[in-house]
């Protein structure tokens, strides 16, 4: 009888330890939502309208995940790529749906060469992919900077003047997208109680759900999940690894840049030098708030990161405001609480593979052992 | 020979994207149609402004154009109709007129003169180009600098 | 004499020789395109000042095999409140920067050891870890200046009277303190001498410790954990004590900077204040796991002098100020370029 309720005491342990980081979002959320005073159909209808901006863009950090190179903060660079692409397609004013499309097989191009710089650096780096892919999203943010700052309009030839610096080149700090503004999001929507829901971006994120469940089927992906079990093993079996990593990163990034371009789409305003980078962090922060850890990660994770993430993010300034008299902190404690968020998954990722390093070296001790006591 | 099959394939889907962007160039561009209701003088005639023009575009009113009044739209693509229901002296008969255009490519704004259509005037006498002068932007652009406490929009 | 040149470049390392040479040409240049060059000197000198303690912290925990110190907002955060408290308590002049050293240290200690605890749980994912560390330390404590019962009123708000302001002016505190004690004037060219003192007094600390009993124990640790281990050295007492001295260089090293800057500068700014001390140290030419006093004074030189000529010079040149750009790439291509040498010791 102790035998039992020690194992379920267990079992109910390691399912806490597993699940930390989505629980204490639950937590969270429970706590704040009825301090926020929010409505539930306001929630309900911003929460759907984020599912439709972000999807997309946390679907294209599961394939990395696959493929055993950690969290990929390089997707800044895809989203970098879309809103190049989203600058030339403004520029020449191709609007609405034709635009999205446009500027969606424009981004490719760029993305695939982020992607591959990207990827090939990584390659350098074995061990270290996550603060390399860190550190490479500022320095490419340092190149986009150069291109959108300073070659663009003088040696790339920008038209309108109304996107262009006063000085007469350099991109402006925001640049409109008023004439694409939620033109997928509204071509199917349904309004439902006051709740509006954009069925064609729902459609799509459906679609690439089948696509990246199909994909894992692929002997692409077969070899991408065996590049990210172990290198050695999948090196021994015939795979070229490296090449297998430079593709991982190079569809991560291509994702992206689609992602970008439906998530700018749904805000009609491109903040030039800043969007990338905020993206690429709540990104990140949404998916392990899903449940998802640095080697494993699934379309769950996703939709559950992004609604606990997002509720939190909408309703902790309001909640802050009214325990404290002061917004600004619930503004503040919803940064702490995602990079809060990242730093607890990373830790306990890290505990988590001593630990089974040290359940293995156990093992093979026991192992040696018994074959000395055979002998 | 599976090889070459590969690349073929390749091949073909770059063709088909690349037309389908061509397509999206085509079929996307956006214009801004401004339609006046003003007295045009062309070649030493003078053609007048009518007394009232209702503008109709997509089956809903765009506007009510008295004389001299201009109203604006926005188009995607390279033609653009409107329905017109024009009243060209006070206590006139009102008269429905639908209009369709094909937009240069080149120009962002088209500006139309409907006296001037109504005339029957060589293209050019009606619709011209119609250029935006850029209002310099309010706000000091410094260098955008390092990140900020991220507030914005998520 | 071609074999020379190329060990030469590959030890030196061909990005460093870049940047070298792009700051000597900027060195050259500026004479000719009318930049006051005894005052760009001045600059340089005294920005080196300002951040060499912040570089010299990254020293104990690359010897000690936890990385480069991405975490250094901890140490920041602790100097912040060093000095911020010191104001608080109605110090001024050159005593307000002695008691936000004292005030800061058991902060930096106290949290240091937490640091060191967490990094002894997680050895192989330092360097991700302590920069999340540090993003989430320096969010958790924008609430917390907001929340402090902080009431001097040139640090507080006007109008709500709570809640400390964004920056905070050093005048009449310890605003060039250290620069102006024992300054020196050479022509128009001014060195700031206490700070240098400080500086190299800590250097010389650090390059004494590191040869002691202790030091080498640590520089052990780092180059080759087991055979530490088998050594008898206790591996993690002494990455703690790495992470503690780090931690507490890196208050020191933010109340220098403040001193030079003339501001406490609070909420987000601590932000990203690791990655140009990082950037320094290995422009300077140190990796992963080894870092030299010399690294640390060449990478600080080189840095701050791209930092200070690249604007003065690019803008009389080509009237456009590229220098933000430029200092991004540089310095994060410099981070790349480390973290993908193979390093010497697998884990």
């Amino acid at each position: 009888m102790n035998g039992k309720q020690q194992n379920a005491g267990k079992t109910a342990f390691t399912f806490l330890r597993n699940n930390t980081v989505p629980l204490m979002f639950i937590l969270i959320c429970a706590v704040c939502i009825p301090i926020s005073g929010f409505s539930p159909s306001y929630l309900l209808n911003e929460i759907i309208t984020r599912l439709g901006r972000n999807a997309f863009l946390i679907l294209s950090l599961l394939i990395p995940i696959m493929a055993g190179m950690g969290l990929n903060f390089g997707m800044t660079l895809g989203a970098m790529a879309g809103e190049i692409a989203l600058i030339f397609v403004s520029d020449w004013q191709i609007w609405g749906i034709p635009g999205v499309i446009l500027a969606m097989i424009v981004s490719v191009p760029f993305s695939v060469l982020l992607g591959w710089v990207c990827g090939k650096i990584l390659n350098m780096a074995k061990g270290r992919e996550m603060i390399t892919s860190y550190i490479i999203s500022f320095f490419i943010n340092g190149i986009y900077q150069l291109i959108v700052l300073y070659l663009m309009g003088s040696v790339i030839p920008i038209a309108h003047g109304s996107i262009k610096l006063p000085r007469g080149y350099g991109i402006r700090n925001t640049v409109s997208l008023l004439n694409m503004r939620q033109c997928i999001d509204n071509l199917l929507a349904i309004r439902v109680a006051g709740v509006k829901i954009p069925v064609l971006t729902l459609l799509i994120i459906a679609l690439m759900c089948i696509l990246i469940v199909w994909f894992r089927r692929t002997k692409l992906g077969q070899d991408m999940r065996a590049v990210g079990q172990d290198m050695q093993v999948a090196r021994d079996a015939g795979i070229q690894v490296e090449r297998t990593r430079l593709i991982s990163i190079i569809i991560s990034t291509v994702l992206a840049g689609f992602g970008m371009i439906l998530y700018l789409q749904n805000i009609g305003n491109l903040s030039t030098y800043s969007a990338h980078s905020q993206v690429g962090m709540f990104c990140i922060a949404a998916l392990l708030v899903g449940g998802a850890s640095v080697d494993r990660a699934s379309i769950g994770n996703v939709f559950l990161g992004v609604i606990l993430f997002h509720t939190m993010f909408i309703v902790a300034p309001q909640a802050g405001a009214v325990i404290t008299g002061d917004s600004m902190i619930g503004e503040y404690f919803r940064v702490f609480v995602s990079y809060g968020v990242i730093t607890l998954a990373l830790i306990m990722y890290e505990m988590k593979k001593r630990r089974q390093k040290a359940s293995i070296g156990e093992q093979l001790a026991l192992a040696q052992k018994e074959e000395e006591r055979h002998e | 020979m599976n090889n070459k099959r590969k690349w073929i394939f390749r091949g073909c889907t770059l063709l088909v994207i690349l037309l389908i962007a061509a397509l999206m160039f085509i079929i996307g561009r956006g214009h801004t149609v401004y339609i006046d209701n003003k007295t045009l003088e062309y070649n030493g005639e003078s053609y007048s402004a009518l007394q009232k023009v209702e503008v109709w575009v997509n089956g809903e009113r765009l506007s009510k154009l008295s004389k001299r009044d201009r109203t604006m739209t926005t188009t995607i693509g390279n033609s653009f109709e409107m329905k017109l229901i024009n009243t060209v002296n006070k206590g006139d008969e009102p008269t429905e007129v639908t209009v369709k255009l094909s937009l240069p490519y080149g120009w962002d704004g088209i500006l139309v003169n409907i006296p001037g259509y109504l005339a029957n005037l060589p293209q050019e006498a009606w619709m011209t180009e119609f250029i935006i002068e850029p209002t310099p932007p309010e706000e000091g652009e410094e260098e955008p600098g390092e990140d900020e406490i991220p507030t914005a929009e998520f | 004499m071609k074999a020379k040149l190329a060990s030469f470049v590959a030890s030196f390392g061909l990005p460093r020789l870049i940047i070298a040479s792009f700051l000597l040409a900027l060195f050259i240049l500026a004479p000719i395109v009318g930049v006051d060059l005894p005052m760009q000197i001045t600059n340089v000198i005294n920005r080196f000042s300002w951040n060499a303690i912040l570089v010299l912290a990254m020293v104990p925990m690359v010897h000690s095999g936890c990385g480069l110190n991405f975490g250094l907002p901890l140490g920041i955060i602790s100097g912040l409140l060093g000095a911020t408290m010191s104001l608080e308590f109605g110090f001024t002049g050159p005593m307000s920067f002695i008691m936000a050293v004292v005030i800061s240290t058991p902060f930096a200690l106290v949290l240091g050891m937490g640091y060191g605890v967490l990094l002894n749980r997680i050895k192989g994912g330092e360097m991700m870890i302590a920069t999340y560390v540090g993003f989430s330390s320096v969010s958790f404590m924008c609430m917390m200046w907001l929340l402090l019962p902080y009431h001097k009123p040139d640090m507080v708000w006007g109008l709500a009277g709570k809640g400390l302001r964004t920056t905070i002016s050093l005048e009449g505190y310890y605003d060039k303190v250290l620069s102006n004690f024992l300054q020196i004037n050479i022509g128009k060219i001014s060195i700031p001498t206490g700070a240098l003192l400080l500086f190299a007094l800590l250097a010389v600390a650090m390059w004494a410790f590191l040869h002691t009993k202790t030091g080498t124990a640590m520089t052990a640790v780092g180059s080759n954990p087991a055979f530490a281990k088998a050594a008898g050295i206790k591996v993690d007492k002494i990455r703690m004590l790495s992470v503690v001295m780090s931690t507490w260089l890196a208050a020191i090293g933010i109340l220098v900077y403040e001193q030079g800057f003339g501001f406490i500068q609070l909420y987000m700014a601590p932000f990203y204040m690791a990655l140009p001390a990082v950037s320094a140290i290995l422009i300077g030419g140190a990796t992963v796991n080894k870092a030299t006093i010399v690294n640390v004074i060449l990478g600080t030189l080189l840095f701050q002098g791209i930092v200070t000529m690249t604007p003065t010079v690019m803008n009389s040149v080509i009237h456009t100020d590229m220098s933000e750009v430029i200092r991004v790439i540089a310095s994060n291509g410099m981070i790349l370029y480390a973290l993908t040498r193979r390093s010497e010791v697998s884990r």
